[in-house]
């Protein structure tokens, strides 16, 4: 027997939105709680009720204080830093990678391109020693640029950048050095424009990665002055006391505003991203 | 305008086996259109490219006028390519694509301008210019890619098989339009396809190339009427020549062909070169229209396909074990699996040796 159409988008769409909530639960639980009483907290959470999920007699008392006691401000101005310079970096020297790997026949081209996929392999955890000791022996510890620079040579965007390349026509390169390009006014003024959506794509991958990123900066920054939103939310109120979770909420909240609306925005080429290179960012 | 010249070009893969070009000279006048045509990997498109400059000589050198040219860059070398998928840049209109070579040398804004408007106007596209790539037509994607190519007013065009990617109809009307430009501009052209229609209409010489080598150049009345190689002789012409075995027997007074069990008496005026091949085997190349229907046959088969073309019905039969074809008057009464008369115009064959492949 089969099923009657209606029936059946009915049920598919009741198992997405079951979906969507498992998937948005922790996040509405999060913003509700940071509009709460830090006694009432919990009140809600065990038995789990649908308060959880609602501020009943909303306050904006951990904003005020989480504005007003902790460094959320500079972190945040720091982690755009970050992040705005690890992107642009990242797409620099990624695109000039990925381009001379696509187009410049040299011995050897296909085992460097897999060398460098390799690193992508390896855990983040088993790279902190190594990154630690080359970082600080530049002296960029405790730096905005050593929060960044580890990580604007991304294989993933080497990866994602190389496909895009390989799909422009090369005769639109010998085009251009026939009108009187040279190599380095092709690649500006005829490549680059012609991989913009790879390039975004790459751009807010690198974005999100890096303003989500915590181990490392807490690793490399101790200076306050230095910390990223990630750390500065985690770090508030005293080592020796449980953790302020109004705050600590406050600031999660803060802290995933950006990104929620940069997605908003531009979620076309997130969701594009994901599916040409098939990789989680 | 310039002339062009080539001189013991060659060019080597790291990985072929074999030269992919060898020693390949060739001189082209100033204001000359020449085709170079031939079969898939032949060496065509690489010898355009390496008059370019996109691709690098392993031996011999290129001229352009009274320069030597191939060390220089592209942009050194006063020529324009048109692509054979435009290679139009996506993220610019018409113009802009137009004018980037121009803007890129300096010049004037006004000159530009004059000159994109002028191009645009011969080549119908005045009403594109600010529109981009992708809302053209293939017909008007090519003719903005030759407008690119005429607003540099290059000393040598080149086009590397333009008009393949466009439908037949598209490409009959571009073929005449690419002839009537060349006509007004009267620059040195070198065009390679490897349609050989579109060389025998385009060219003032036609280069065929085979494996790497040249094979025969000339006008392109030359190379149909007499084909130096059995290779030019299957490549020209649409349908292809018909090449057969022929036995050359000289008798007391006459010399004739025996192709199969049909024995062909030489008429006395082409009896004299003939009678020098006389006991060996020779290839003899036939036109399809020169089997001809008018009455005195030389031979009957039995047409086991008949296509009616128009201006001309094409049969097809088989002579000693050879699928021929014949072009004969659409008015001929003809039908599949009946026998038809025939008749070879032998002052009209080739011949070549069966062993090299050259005429004889």
């Amino acid at each position: 027997m089969k099923t009657h159409p209606l029936r059946r988008g009915l049920f598919v769409t009741l198992v997405i939105a079951l979906i969507l909530c498992c998937f948005l639960a922790p996040y509405a639980w999060i913003v509700s709680s940071s509009f709460k009483n830090r006694l009432t907290l919990f009140d809600d959470v065990t038995p789990l009720s649908w308060k959880a999920f609602f501020p009943v007699g909303a306050t904006t008392d951990n904003y005020q204080t989480l504005f007003e006691r902790t460094n959320v401000l500079t972190a945040l101005l720091n982690t755009a830093i970050v992040s705005g310079g690890q992107v642009a970096l990242t797409l620099l020297l990624c695109a000039m990678a990925a381009y001379s790997l696509t187009r410049i026949r040299f011995p050897g081209a296909k085992i460097v391109f897999v060398l460098i996929l390799l690193t992508f392999l390896l855990p983040i955890e088993a790279m902190m020693v190594p990154l630690y000791q080359v970082v600080s022996g530049l002296g960029l510890s405790n730096t905005l640029l050593g929060v960044m620079i580890p990580w604007v040579a991304s294989p993933f965007g080497l990866f994602l950048l190389k496909q895009a390349f390989e799909e422009l026509p090369v005769e639109l390169e010998d085009a251009a050095r026939i009108d009187g390009a040279g190599h380095v006014r092709v690649f500006f003024s005829i490549v680059l424009p012609n991989v913009k959506v790879p390039m975004l794509t790459l751009g807010l991958i690198t974005f999100l990665f890096s303003w989500n990123s915590f181990l490392w900066p807490l690793v490399i920054v101790q200076d306050p002055a230095n910390q990223v939103i990630q750390v500065a939310i985690a770090q508030q109120g005293s080592p020796t006391q449980l953790p302020n979770w109004g705050e600590t909420f406050a600031g999660a909240t803060v802290a995933t505003l950006p990104l929620i609306l940069l997605f908003l925005l531009l979620q076309k080429y997130f969701t594009q991203g994901m599916t040409t290179s098939g990789i989680k960012g | 305008m310039a002339d062009v010249s080539l001189k013991k070009v060659g060019k080597t893969y790291e990985n072929a086996s074999a030269n992919t070009i060898e020693e390949l000279n060739l001189d082209i006048r100033s204001g000359e259109f020449v085709v170079l045509v031939g079969p898939s990997g032949c060496g065509k498109s690489t010898t355009l490219r390496m008059i370019a400059g996109l691709e690098e000589l392993s031996d011999g050198q290129i001229w352009i006028g009274d320069r030597r040219v191939d060390e220089l860059e592209p942009r050194e070398r006063d020529i324009a390519m048109v692509f054979q998928n435009y290679a139009l840049y996506p993220h610019m209109t018409v113009a802009q694509n137009m004018s980037f070579g121009l803007r890129l040398s300096g010049m004037d804004k006004a000159e530009i301008r004059r000159r994109v408007e002028e191009a645009a106007k011969v080549l119908d596209i005045s009403a594109l210019l600010e529109r981009r790539p992708k809302q053209l037509s293939g017909g008007q994607r090519q003719r903005v890619a030759m407008g690119r190519a005429m607003v540099r007013d290059p000393a040598v065009f080149l086009f590397d098989e333009p008009l393949s990617n466009l439908d037949a109809k598209l490409r009959g009307q571009m073929r005449a339009e690419i002839r009537r430009l060349h006509k007004r501009l009267k620059a040195t052209t070198i065009y390679v396809t490897h349609d050989q229609v579109e060389a025998m209409t385009l060219a003032d010489r036609v280069v065929v190339l085979n494996k790497g080598k040249i094979e025969q150049q000339g006008t392109p009345e030359e190379l149909y009427e007499r084909p130096a190689t059995r290779f030019v002789a299957g490549f020209i012409g649409s349908p292809t020549m018909n090449l057969l075995a022929a036995d050359v027997v000289a008798e007391s007074e006459s010399v004739s062909l025996k192709i199969g069990e049909v024995s062909i008496t030489v008429p006395a005026e082409r009896a004299g070169a003939l009678a020098a091949h006389a006991g060996s085997t020779i290839e003899i190349g036939v036109r399809p229209e020169h089997f001809l229907a008018d009455g005195a046959a030389d031979f009957s088969a039995a047409v086991d396909m008949s296509e009616l073309l128009g201006p001309t019905k094409l049969i097809h039969f088989t002579l000693a074990g050879v699928t021929c074809s014949a072009m004969l008057p659409p008015e001929l009464a003809v039908r599949e699996g009946e026998r038809q008369s025939l008749r070879i115009a032998l002052d009209r064959i080739s011949i070549f040796d069966p062993q090299t492949g050259n005429a004889l």
